[in-house]
C-alpha cells in the first residue's frame, strides 16, 4: 500500500498552512463587513480606528485604489449588497488589535431595500427533440418539484493568506485551489505583470470549490502590505467564511418525466431556479441542467435553468457543482417513476442506459462503465433482496478527464527523479499519485521520486484543482516527460489534447441501507456502498479516501446541513459550526468503496480519471430513496431533517 | 472580544466580593468565552474561580455531592453516578463534544445562556438582550420553545439540568451573606422584564456545588435526547425520567424536558398520570399526551410535539421493560 506522502507531516502538525506563516514584522488584518443586506456606505470615519496604538493601516472606499470587482462593483464599493460584504480592512500588530480597531471604525450606512426572493437573470436553455411529442407518447408522466438548500463549504481551513513585497515583487502564501488563478487575478487587479506575483500553497485544509477563484482578501492583504511595508496575514474568521466565501446555490427544480409502460423515457422537462447571491463571483454558474441532458437516453428533452440574484452571499462552485443538486431531483424522480411503472428502479435505469454523450453527440470513452458501476453497487448492497430501507442512485459527471493546458518537468539522475508541476494539492494526495505515475514511467520505486508542487515560481503552468482534473491533466504530461527524461535526463512535456471524437466522463452508482425511527424521525444510515468509474485507480487508498470524504460531505447535504436565513433581516442565522451541522464522526456509517479499476485508455495514456467530486453526487438521492423505502415518505426537499420526516410520517 | 480585566482572587469570599453585573466568574469558559467573542457578553472583568471551586463527586449517606467545577466528563464516567443516577450520567455523555465535556463545569452548565440564533447574533435585537420583542416568535422557530414561551422563546440548552431536576437536586450557593441552599427548581425561573435571564442566582453569587438526595436502589432513570446529528448538537427535545416501581405500580415519577422551554421544563401533568398507576403502554401514552397538553407551537417547531411524546413513551418503556432494567 502506498500511503499519502504528507500524511506524517499533517498529523504531527509539521505541515505548514497559510495561517502558520510567521514573518518578521508581520501584521494581522481584519475585514470590516456590512451589517446590512443592502445599503449605501455614506461616510467612513477611520480616525478613531487609526489612532489606536498598534494599528498600522486602514483601507476602505474612502482611500483605496478603485479596483474593479465582480461585474461593476469595486474592491470596497460604496454600495454593499449583502450582510458580510467587504467595507474596509485594518492591519494591526495583533489580531485582537485589528478586531478592536474594526469596532472603532465609524461607518454610516443608508439602508436600501433588499431582495431575497431574487431578480431573475437570463435563462440558460438546452433542448433536443420535441418535448410535446415526448409527453404525448408517454404512458406515464411523473410531475414533481424538488428543492435543495444552500450549503456552505466549511473547509476545516478557512480562506486566508500571508502577503509580502520585495521591491515591486509580491509573494502570497495562500490557501487556494488555483495558484495560477490567484496569481493572474491578483496581478491584474494590482496592475502588475503576472511574473511579479508569486503564489505558494504548500498544503491546504480543504477547498471544495470555494477556493478555486481569487477572493478580495488576497488583494486586500497585498494592498495593506504595500501600504505598511510589512508582511500582512489575513485569515477569515469562521463567520466570514460562512457569509462571504461562497456556497452551493439553493435550487428549485420542477420536472416532468414521461415514460412508456416498459420504462422507456420519452420526455424530460425541467425548469430550475437557482439562487446565486449578490454577485456573480466566478465559478458559481453551476450546470444544474447538465445531468438531465446526459444521464439517461431520451430523445425529447427541455432543460432550463435561471439564476436569481439576491442580497445574500455569492454562490461559488462546490464539489460537483450543479450535479449534486440535480442528481437529488432526477434520481429521486426516477425512483418515483419506477414505482408508478411498477418496475424495479435499477431495471428502469438500465432500460434507459446510454453509451453516448447526447449533449455532445459522440460516444463516451468508457461506454459500459456506468453499467458496471450499477451492477457492482447493486450486488454489494444485495439489491435483489429488496429489503426495506435500501436506496439507490446512479450519477454522471461531465468532468474528471482533465484537459490542457498544463505542463510538467521531470529530472532523472542516478536512478532518482524530481517532478515539478504547477498545481497545488487540494488535499487529495496529488504528490503521491503524481509520483506513482512518474515512477511507473521511469520504472523506478515510487520512493525515488520527489514531487514539487504548489508554487508558481518555476513558471510551469498547472490548472486549478477543479473538475476532478489534477490527475488526468498532469498525469499524462508527467508520463510523457518522464519517458523523455529517461533518455535525456531532463524533459518538459505539455498536456496533449483530449480525443475529439469521444467524450470523457466519470460516473458511478451508490446504494444506501438505513433505518428510520418512525416515532422520533431519526435516520440511522447503516451502510453506503459506492462504485465509481475513475478510470484506472492509481492509488486505492487515496481513492477510497475521496469516496469516504465525498460521501461524508453528502451525508451532511442529505440530512443536516442548511444555511438558515431570516428573510426579515437578510441575516444568516447559523454562520457557525454549531448550528450549521456538518456530520460528526458519529454520523458516518460504514462506507464501502467497491469501485473497480477500469483503465480508460481512450481518455488518456495513463488510463486514469479523477475521483474528487463524483462521490458526493449520488448519495443524497440514494438516501432519500432509502428513506422512502423504509417509511413510505417521499421527502423532496433537502436536508431531510427530523421535522420533515416526523411531519411526513404523521401525514 | 472586547478588552477586559482579569483577576484571580485567593478566597471564595474575595471572589464573591468582586462579582457583580460587570464582573463575571470564569470557570470552564465554554459558554462565557464564546458569548464574549460574539459580543453578546462584554464584562469589564473576569474573575478566575477555577482554583477556588470544589471539584469532584462524593457519595455520602445524605446523597451525592458534586463540586461546581466538576467537568461533565467526570460526571459521565463516575461509577456511582452511572449506577445510581443513570439519567445524569447519560445526559452528561450526550452533551456537547468530548473536548467540551472535558472543560465545561457542571456549575457553568446550569448558568449557560440559550443557543437561540437570534440571541447569539449581536446584530439582531431580541427581547432577552433588552429589545421589546422576540424575533423568533414570527421568525425561524424550528429550535424554539413549546412551553413557557413569551416574551422569550429560546430554549434552555442544558442536558444535565433536566436530569438534575429529575433527581430533586439543590445548589450550594455562596453570596456576600455567606452560603445558602437553593433548590434547583427555584434556581430556574422563566425570564421576566426585570430579570432577562433564566436563573434567580444573583450577580454576586457563586455556585459551589450540587446536592442530590439519596434515591433507593430500585430507582431507575434515563435521559433520551433527539438531535439533528448523532453527536455535538443541542437537544431538539430531551427527556429526563426518574421512576420507582412498587410491584407494577409507579411509586415515584419525575419527567423533566429539555429543549422545549426557556428553562428545563418539568412535565408535572405527566407525572400525575403515572403516580400510583400500573405501568402499561396505555398509561405511558396518556402520560405522553399529558406532557404536551399545554404546548403552544410556533410556525416551525410543531414537530417537537410528537417528538416529545415519542421520547416520553420510549423513556418510560425503557425503564419498565423487565429485559432492560
Amino acid at each position: 500500500m502506498i500511503t499519502r506522502r504528507e500524511g506524517r507531516a499533517k498529523v504531527t502538525g509539521a505541515a505548514r498552512y497559510a495561517a502558520d506563516m510567521r514573518l518578521p514584522g508581520m501584521l494581522y488584518a481584519r475585514i470590516v463587513r456590512s451589517p446590512h443586506p443592502h445599503a449605501r456606505v455614506a461616510r467612513i470615519d477611520a480616525a478613531r480606528a487609526a489612532a489606536l496604538p498598534g494599528v498600522r493601516a486602514v483601507l476602505s472606499s474612502a482611500d483605496s485604489p478603485a479596483i474593479g470587482w465582480h461585474e461593476s462593483s469595486r474592491l470596497f464599493d460604496t454600495t454593499v449588497r449583502y450582510v458580510g460584504d467587504e467595507v474596509a480592512a485594518i492591519a494591526a500588530d495583533t489580531p485582537a488589535l485589528a478586531e478592536d480597531a474594526a469596532r472603532l471604525l465609524e461607518v454610516r450606512y443608508e439602508p436600501l431595500a433588499f431582495d431575497l426572493g431574487g431578480q431573475r437573470q437570463k435563462p440558460k436553455l438546452e433542448e433536443r427533440g420535441q418535448l410535446a411529442r415526448g409527453l404525448r407518447e408517454a404512458d406515464v408522466v411523473l410531475e414533481a418539484e424538488y428543492r435543495t438548500q444552500t450549503a456552505l463549504h466549511n473547509a476545516l481551513e478557512p480562506h486566508g493568506c500571508t502577503a509580502f513585497w520585495e521591491g515591486d515583487r509580491l509573494t502570497v502564501y495562500e490557501s487556494t485551489q488555483g495558484i495560477f488563478a490567484v496569481r493572474d487575478e491578483v496581478a491584474e487587479k494590482l496592475g502588475l505583470s503576472p511574473e511579479r506575483v508569486r503564489v505558494v500553497t504548500e498544503h491546504m485544509g480543504g477547498g471544495f470549490g470555494a477556493k478555486q477563484i481569487a477572493w478580495k482578501h488576497t488583494v486586500i492583504a497585498a494592498l495593506l502590505a504595500q501600504r505598511t511595508g510589512r508582511p500582512v496575514q489575513l485569515v477569515l474568521e469562521r463567520t466570514a467564511e460562512n457569509l462571504a466565501s461562497g456556497n452551493r446555490n439553493a435550487t428549485c427544480q420542477k420536472l416532468r418525466l414521461g415514460a412508456k409502460r416498459d420504462g422507456t423515457l420519452t420526455a424530460i422537462d425541467v425548469r430550475i431556479d437557482l439562487e446565486q447571491g449578490a454577485y456573480s463571483a466566478g465559478g458559481e454558474d453551476s450546470d444544474v441542467i447538465g445531468t438531465y441532458l446526459t444521464l439517461y437516453r431520451c430523445g425529447n428533452v427541455r432543460a432550463e435553468q435561471t439564476a436569481l440574484a439576491t442580497n445574500l452571499g455569492p454562490a461559488v462552485a462546490f464539489r460537483a457543482p450543479g450535479y449534486a443538486e440535480a442528481n437529488f431531483a432526477l434520481e429521486s424522480a426516477i425512483d418515483e417513476l419506477a414505482e408508478r411503472l411498477n418496475m424495479d428502479a435499477i431495471e428502469l435505469r438500465l432500460r434507459n442506459y446510454t453509451s453516448d454523450d447526447q449533449r455532445e453527440g459522440k460516444p463516451f470513452t468508457s461506454p459500459e462503465s456506468l453499467r458496471r458501476c450499477i451492477a457492482r453497487a447493486a450486488q454489494a448492497i444485495e439489491w435483489q433482496q429488496k429489503r426495506p430501507g435500501l436506496g439507490f442512485a446512479a450519477h454522471d459527471w461531465a468532468a474528471g478527464g482533465g484537459w490542457p493546458p498544463a505542463e510538467a518537468r521531470v529530472d532523472f539522475r542516478g536512478g532518482r527523479a524530481r517532478v515539478i508541476v504547477g498545481v497545488q494539492d487540494i488535499g487529495t494526495g496529488s504528490r503521491t499519485a503524481l509520483a506513482q505515475i512518474a515512477a511507473e514511467a521511469l520504472g523506478i520505486a515510487v520512493d525515488a521520486v520527489e514531487v514539487e508542487l504548489g508554487d508558481t515560481a518555476p513558471g510551469l503552468y498547472g490548472p486549478t484543482s477543479a473538475g476532478s482534473a489534477t490527475l488526468a491533466t498532469l498525469g499524462p504530461a508527467i508520463q510523457e516527460a518522464a519517458r523523455a527524461a529517461k533518455e535525456k535526463g531532463s524533459a518538459t512535456a505539455k498536456r496533449r489534447d483530449n480525443p475529439k471524437d469521444r467524450s470523457i466522463r466519470t460516473c458511478g452508482a451508490q446504494a444506501v441501507e438505513l433505518c428510520v425511527d418512525r416515532d422520533t424521525g431519526e435516520v440511522i444510515v447503516k451502510r453506503v456502498v459506492a462504485a465509481h468509474d475513475s478510470g484506472r485507480i492509481v492509488n486505492p487508498l487515496l481513492h477510497t479516501s475521496q469516496v469516504i470524504g465525498g460521501i461524508t460531505q453528502a451525508l451532511g447535504y442529505a440530512l443536516s446541513e442548511e444555511r438558515i436565513v431570516d428573510a426579515r433581516f437578510g441575516e444568516v442565522l447559523n454562520a457557525n459550526l454549531e448550528e450549521y451541522k456538518v456530520p460528526t464522526l458519529a454520523d458516518i456509517p460504514e462506507i464501502l468503496n467497491v469501485s473497480e479499476s477500469m483503465p480508460d485508455m481512450e481518455a488518456n495514456p495513463t488510463g486514469a480519471k479523477g475521483c474528487g467530486e463524483p462521490p458526493i453526487i449520488a448519495t443524497a438521492a440514494a438516501i432519500a430513496n432509502a428513506i422512502y423505502s423504509a417509511t413510505g415518505v417521499r421527502v423532496r426537499e433537502l436536508p431531510i431533517t427530523r421535522d420533515k420526516l416526523i411531519n411526513g410520517i404523521r401525514r | 472580544m472586547r478588552v477586559f480585566r482579569y483577576s484571580a482572587p485567593d478566597t471564595i469570599g474575595e471572589a464573591v466580593a468582586a462579582l457583580g453585573e460587570r464582573s463575571r466568574a470564569l470557570a470552564g469558559g465554554t459558554d462565557l468565552v464564546p458569548l464574549m467573542k460574539a459580543d453578546i457578553a462584554a464584562p469589564d472583568e473576569l474573575i478566575n474561580v477555577k482554583p477556588l471551586l470544589p471539584r469532584g463527586i462524593e457519595a455520602r449517606a445524605a446523597g451525592l455531592e458534586i463540586g461546581a467545577l466538576t467537568p461533565l466528563a467526570e460526571i459521565e464516567q463516575h461509577p456511582v453516578v452511572m449506577q445510581g443516577y443513570a439519567a445524569l450520567a447519560q445526559a452528561a455523555s450526550l452533551a456537547a463534544s468530548p473536548q467540551i465535556r472535558n472543560l465545561a463545569s457542571v456549575g457553568g452548565n446550569l448558568l449557560q445562556r440559550p443557543r437561540c440564533w437570534y440571541y447569539r447574533n449581536a446584530r439582531i435585537a431580541c427581547w432577552l438582550k433588552g429589545a421589546a420583542d422576540c424575533p423568533a416568535r414570527e421568525g425561524e422557530s424550528r429550535n424554539h420553545a413549546l412551553f413557557g414561551g413569551g416574551p422569550c422563546y429560546a430554549v434552555h440548552p442544558s442536558d444535565v439540568a433536566p436530569a438534575l431536576l429529575a433527581f430533586d437536586a439543590a445548589l450550594r450557593v455562596h453570596g456576600r451573606g455567606g452560603e445558602r441552599i437553593l433548590e434547583l427548581a427555584d434556581f430556574f425561573a422563566l425570564p421576566e422584564a426585570e430579570r432577562r435571564r433564566e436563573t434567580t442566582l444573583a450577580d454576586d453569587e457563586l455556585i459551589l456545588g450540587l446536592r442530590l438526595p439519596p434515591h433507593p436502589g430500585e430507582t431507575r432513570s434515563t435521559y433520551l435526547k433527539a438531535m439533528d446529528r448523532k453527536a455535538w448538537g443541542f437537544a431538539l427535545v430531551g427527556v429526563a425520567c426518574v421512576l420507582r416501581l412498587s410491584g407494577r405500580k409507579i411509586a415515584h415519577a419525575r419527567l423533566v424536558l429539555a429543549g422545549v422551554a426557556p428553562i428545563p421544563w418539568r412535565a408535572e401533568a405527566a407525572e400525575r398520570e403515572l403516580l400510583g398507576a400500573e405501568a402499561s403502554e396505555a398509561r405511558f401514552a396518556a402520560a405522553a399526551e399529558a406532557a404536551v397538553q399545554d404546548a403552544v407551537p410556533l410556525r416551525h417547531n410543531s414537530y417537537k410535539v410528537p417528538l416529545t411524546k415519542a421520547l416520553v413513551r420510549k423513556a418510560l418503556k425503557a425503564l419498565t421493560d423487565p429485559a432492560c432494567k
